[in-house]
Parts: structure tokens; sequence; C-alpha cells
């Protein structure tokens, strides 16, 4: 087996008396690609946020290469700078334009030269097909077009692990196309990644692990041609049957 | 016969409006000019270091007291925050007039030789302050989540998020209000007269009383406000204009792939 990059250990997460996470035990190796799937309000999402942080767990633990991440901002910022994030709303900065978006991070986190950072965002711009738009601002492109820019922003860090956070729900359907398909070829290069979607053609065929979870709950952790074909849980029955359901009507 | 001359040189009992006013520019065409000075540069002063605090304020208001925090550090933001909402209340919550009195007054008796100009400006800076940090702490609210978000996920703090991220979107957006603060402050030191500031309401009394006209010598600084405020009203328009950007963007096309 691969190196293990991250390690979820006993995580919980409640929000008042909600108890959102229940004891999440998972980790992540180099090269996996995990799709997390699950109903809205099952806490992907949430585990997604606890995972870089945005969301201080209740309890337990998230092992970067064995070492536990402390909530200080030094740690966060080393940890954070290694682990990307790309969010449904692709909160590019709109006060930059599209080429200053992806120099921040390699400037501001990272501390690298003008020179590398610009190097870099054109590099990962052209690999997403928007380095023609490094004059545009955020507001001027379209939902595909953001969340390409925010895939190349991540990548300009070198992250070794990319958190997708439903990259393509707040996208019309003609788009999502495009970022998938950015997404796919990242994953054939080997990059790690972790997506919370509901894109289950795209869980189906280009995860090499997928996570069903319900309720707090990891229910299911196989490869994703049981998990599709034979689910052994009646709730992932359930609700793989629904989505089949809800594909052909 | 001397005391004709004098006369002669008034435009008289019957003299009109216009007359008059053109007396009284003239004939305190200096002390119009400096109180004209006087009442920009304590506006000027006053509203920027006004805005500085506004922000301080402002971004107080938006610290996120966290219950993973460390108790000292709780602890001592419990405090700022407080100090922070009393100081905004008190000012927001009296005249500026009395605020005025309080301040001079108060600090003279208290052996604190302040100049009325000082106390002006102070008067001004704290006023300023108190209103700005609601406007900054709404300006930065109304940025959206995600823009800090985008920033510490990345590995930025909280506080560098602020400085690179939020301020200056916030600003952008604050921009109008802070244009209206200065014009309203520009407005408002006519009060200082108060305190003997020697700013043109001050100076209008004065002439006014000399001749005991006192329409016409405040009609003089009427119009003396106004084109000043329609001036700085213009500049104001250009800035904002100017703080929009292109609505276009130019084509990276050495980076176009034909395919």
């Amino acid at each position: 087996m691969g190196e293990k990059i991250i390690d979820v250990k006993n995580l919980v997460k409640t929000f008042g008396d909600h108890e959102v996470l229940k004891k999440i035990d998972f980790s992540v190796e180099k090269g996996e690609v995990i799709c997390i799937i699950g109903s809205s309000g099952s806490g992907k999402s949430t585990l997604l946020r606890c995972i870089n942080h945005l969301e201080t767990p209740t309890s337990g633990d998230i092992l970067f290469h064995n070492e536990v991440v402390k909530n200080t901002q030094k740690s966060l910022t080393k940890y954070r700078s290694c682990v990307g994030m790309v969010f449904q709303s692709f909160n590019l900065f709109d006060n930059m334009n599209v080429l200053e978006n992806c120099m921040f991070g390699v400037r501001k986190v990272l501390h690298l030269s003008k020179e590398e950072a610009r190097t870099r965002a054109i590099t990962h711009l052209k690999e997403v097909g928007m380095a023609p738009y490094i004059n545009a601002r955020p507001s001027q492109l379209s939902g595909g077009q953001k969340q390409r820019v925010a895939i190349a922003r991540g990548l300009c860090m070198n992250p070794e692990v990319l958190l997708f956070d439903e990259p393509t729900s707040a996208l019309d359907p003609e788009m999502v196309g495009e970022v998938l398909s950015v997404m796919k070829s990242l994953a054939s290069q080997g990059l790690t990644m972790i997506i919370v979607t509901h894109e289950m053609e795209f869980a189906k065929n280009v995860s090499t692990r997928t996570i069903f979870m319900d309720n707090g709950y990891v229910v299911e952790d196989e490869s994703p041609e049981i998990l599709f074909n034979h689910p052994k849980n009646e709730r992932t029955k359930e609700f793989l049957h629904r989505y089949m359901e809800a594909k052909v009507s | 016969m001397e005391y004709g001359l004098l006369l002669s040189s008034t435009p008289g009992a019957e003299g009109s409006l216009f007359a008059w006013c053109a007396f009284l520019l003239k004939k305190y065409s200096g002390m119009f000019l400096s109180a004209t000075w006087t009442t920009f540069y304590v506006a000027v002063i006053g509203t920027i270091i006004g805005f500085i605090l506004g922000f301080l304020v402002g971004i107080t208001n938006t610290i996120v007291i966290h219950k993973e925090d460390n108790p000292i550090k709780k602890v001592l933001l419990h405090i700022l925050k407080w100090i922070v909402a009393i100081y905004s209340e008190i000012f927001r919550d009296t005249p500026m007039i009395v605020q005025g009195m309080v301040i001079y007054y108060g600090l003279r008796q208290n052996d604190v030789m302040i100049s009325s100009v000082m106390a002006g400006i102070l008067v001004i800076v704290l006023n300023t302050g108190a209103y700005m940090g609601e406007t900054v702490r709404a300006g930065i609210n109304s940025i959206d989540k995600g823009q800090e978000e985008g920033a510490l996920a990345m590995g930025m703090s909280h506080f560098g998020a602020m400085m690179t991220i939020i301020l200056p979107q916030a600003i952008k957006n604050v921009i109008p209000e802070m244009g209206n603060t200065f014009l309203s402050n520009l407005k408002m030191t006519s009060v200082l007269n108060v305190i003997g500031v020697s700013e043109l309401f001050l100076m209008a009394k004065t002439a006014g009383g000399a001749y005991y006209k006192y329409y016409e010598s405040y009609m003089v600084i009427a119009i003396i406000y106004l084109v000043l405020c329609f001036v700085i009203n213009r500049i104001l328009a250009f800035v904002e204009k100017k703080t929009k950007g292109r609505k276009d963007y130019e084509l990276a096309t050495e980076y176009i792939t034909g395919d």
C-alpha cells in the first residue's frame, strides 16, 4: 500500500446539540482519489472542512504524516499549504484578477519569488485551459471558468492532497463537464484527492475508493466497483436506488 | 465729513443683499480665507485620523472569539471589545457640540492646556471613529465568508486574510459612506465655534456682528460651504468611479491554444 498522508482519528463534530460527525475514522494514502457521497446533511462537507480545520473538530484528531495537526496558526499554515481546498462557491478573491489569485498563496504563504509564482500560475492555468484569462476578474467569468481557476489556484501551492467540496454543485449542467474533465485529468496524473460530490458517474469511474456517509457515520468505505454494484448496507442500497430512479425520471 | 466717508464705504442701510455680501467678503477677505482654511484642515485631519480609528474599531468589532482560544487571549479580547463598545455608544449618543464643550473645558480644568483647534480635531476624530466603526463593521460583514475561507484554506492567518482580502473589498464598499462622513464633518466643524475654533461660523458671527448684518454674513459662508462641498463631492464621485475599475479585460492571446 502507498504512504499514508492523512489520518482521521475518532473525529467528532457537534454544532450545539447537533452531532454532525460521529466518531469518523479513515485514512488517505498517496495517490488515492476518494469520493465521498451521501445525501445532503449526512456530514460529508463538514468532514471535508474538518480535514483542513476550517471547522475545528470537537474531539478526535487529524494526523498529517502521522503528526497531529494542532490548532495553532503556525501548525495550520504549514498543514494547509500542503492540503489545498476547492469550494462549491469557488471563493476566488474578488479584489484580484485570475493571475493574482493564483500567485497569491505562492507569494504570501510559501513566500516564493514573484517569477516562481507567475511561472506556476501560468503552468497550472494552462493545465485547466484558463491561461488566456489571466487579466480577467472573477466576476467576469462563468461558473465553470471560476472553478477551473480555483483548481489552478489550489495546484499552484503544489499540494500533497487537494480537497474538493462539491465542486460542481453550483454549476449549470453545461459547465459541470469542463470541471469534471479537469479533475479527471488530475486524477490520472496521480494527484491525491478527496472529493465530496453528487456526481455518481464521476465517483464510479474516477475514484479509487468511495465512501458513503449517512447521518454522521461512514457507512461504507469500498472500491467503487463494490460500492456501486454490490452495496452491502441497506442505507447505501436505498440511496443508490433513489439516485438511479431520479436519473431515469 | 470723516464720519460720512466711513459710511459711504458701506452699501448703506438700503444696500442689497448682494452688495452687503460683496462688501463683507472684501472687508474680511483675509479672515474668511483663513477661516475656510481652518474649517478645511480641521475637517481633513479629523476625518483622516477618525477613519483610522474607525477601522480599528470596526475590525475589533468583527473579531470572533473562539471557544478554543487560550483564556488570557479571550479575556483581553473581551475587555477590548467592551472598551470599544462603550466608546462607540457614548460618542454616538451625545451631540457633537456638547462633546466639544466637555472635552475642551474638561481638559483645561484638569490642566491639560489644549488649544481649541486641537480640541476641535479631537472631537471630530472621536466622533468619526465611533460612526466609521459601525460602517466598517457592516462593510466587513458584507464580504462573503467564502473570501476569508479561501485565504484560510491556503494557510493565511485571520489577520493576513483581513488585510489582503477582506479589507480591500470592504473599503471599496464603504468609500461612498467615507465621502459622506467627510462632507458631514466639514459642515459639522461649525459647531466648534462654541470652543473658539476660528472656523467659518465663528468668522461669520464676528463679521456679521460688526455691522449687524447677520443674514448677509451667514449667506457668505453658506456659499463658501456650498462651493467647498460641491467640489469635494465631484472629487469623491471621480474616486468612486475610479475604484470600480474597468468592465472589460484583455485576453492574453499568447496563451490561446489552437484547438
